[in-house]
């Protein structure tokens, strides 16, 4: 393959990709033979609980954390051995940032841009005026939701064609959130850019996600569109005198005191529901993300 | 037409795409939106909401491929002109097919027999 071929294909390549990741905290097993790839233009939501392995996730995917064993990929390159130019097109803001904090954050910008040739400067000084947050301090003395929005500025200043953010939104109050969701949103649509997001808030998901994927235990148990999860997928409820013919499911299933029994089913491609669905007395209940995750996650 | 007309509940069980497209067949099913009505683009729709714009493409062209909207060259989208403004009592009966289906539902739930429920139903639409 010639230089050119090359060029055409690291940039036409799946933006983010892993393949059979697993990694261990001491025998504690966190990443459980993770396959995920994004879609370029895709909003990917990753959920799961506390605890549930997000973080090591997102940076074993971007090669901030050498995974026991399985592939990470990078705009088709190996995570752990990242080029600049890849780096150039990403975008990351971790969970808790605290790089540069002895800067002020005009001084962090001014540092940064001069790496980034698309660096954005008039999105800079929009965003944090718009935002009210003071320039001239010194980030160490910003508050956490500051500090957490002055690191989105930084990141999102390159315009980046891959942006990931791991719990964005913990930090932000209702009307900040909702205006970084507004601009994870108009990225995606705009600018064609890929994002990937973590977050335990099931409503900011929902809003603006093209796709979720759950992870569970270390497990990824569940990824497709956000639509069709929502099209696909119910509860079936059964009275505890036909619980017994409950159909199985990967899913969730949950046994009430009374002997009655939730399930999560699937629709076949016609869009109809198990024939269990059909027993007396026998409910259907369509849910929303939040309920499925916590059926599922339970 | 504004953004701000449509309302969005991102945590109900029903996709976002759907809902759009569901609240502008019952806005133009019911004459607030007449046909050649420009619709907000793509962006502001997302923009207001702060929602996907892939959505909003996808409930405009569900919207468009059922007839309730024309895309008009270098303008956008407008409500349909080629279409009957008023749709026939059967189409707009449909529309409440989701909602009866629940009711009838619920009123088998609470063992009540359909006389009562469809007396009391006529007296709140004031027949």
């Amino acid at each position: 393959m010639n230089a050119t071929a090359q060029a055409i294909a690291a940039a036409s390549a799946v933006p983010l990709q892993v393949r059979s990741l697993t990694h261990r905290y001491e025998s504690k097993v966190v990443l459980d033979h993770v396959d995920l790839a994004l879609e370029p233009g895709s909003v990917l939501g990753l959920i799961g609980r506390n605890g549930a392995g997000k973080s090591t996730l997102i940076r074993a995917m971007l090669g901030l954390l050498e995974p026991e064993s399985g592939d990470a990929l990078v705009f088709g390159e190996p995570a752990l051995k990242l080029s600049d130019t890849a780096k150039e097109r990403l975008g990351y803001v971790p969970q808790q940032p605290d790089a540069l904090a002895w800067l002020t954050a005009a001084q962090m910008f001014d540092y940064l841009s001069r790496f980034y040739p698309r660096w954005d400067h008039r999105f800079v000084k929009d965003t944090m005026q718009r935002w009210k947050i003071e320039a001239d301090k010194v980030m160490a003395k910003l508050s956490p939701g500051e500090r957490q929005r002055v690191d989105l500025v930084r990141a999102l200043a390159p315009q980046p064609e891959l942006l990931v953010l791991d719990e964005p939104a913990s930090a932000l109050d209702p009307v900040a959130r909702r205006e970084l969701l507004r601009e994870i949103a108009l990225r995606a649509g705009e600018a064609g850019a890929t994002v990937l997001f973590s977050t335990h808030i099931v409503s900011d998901l929902e809003r603006v996600a093209s796709d979720i994927a759950f992870l569970h235990d270390g497990r990824l148990l569940l990824h497709c569109p956000v639509d069709e999860t929502k099209e696909r997928y119910a509860r079936l409820w059964l009275p505890a005198n036909v619980a017994a013919a409950a159909p199985g499911s990967p899913l969730g299933k949950r046994r009430h005191e009374d002997g009655s029994l939730s399930v999560i089913v699937e629709c076949d491609a016609n869009g109809a529901w198990p024939e269990a669905s059909r027993l007396p007395g026998a409910r259907v209940d369509t849910l929303g993300l939040e309920d499925l995750f916590v059926e599922i996650a339970e | 037409m504004d953004a701000s007309l449509l309302t969005i509940q991102p945590a109900s069980a029903e996709p976002i795409y759907r809902q759009i497209v569901e609240q502008l067949r019952r806005l133009i099913a019911g004459g607030q939106l007449p046909p050649g009505e420009l619709l907000p683009s793509v962006r502001d729709v997302a923009g207001f909401h702060a929602v996907n714009p892939m959505t909003v493409s996808r409930a405009y062209s569900l919207a468009e491929s059922e007839g309730l909207l024309e895309r008009l060259r270098g303008k956008g989208m407008a409500v349909a002109t080629t279409r009957k403004t008023s749709q026939t009592q059967t189409q707009r009966m449909a529309l409440l097919e989701p909602q009866l289906s629940a009711l009838a539902r619920q009123a088998r739930e609470l063992e009540l027999p359909a006389g009562p429920v469809v007396q009391r139903l006529s007296k709140l639409m004031g027949e």
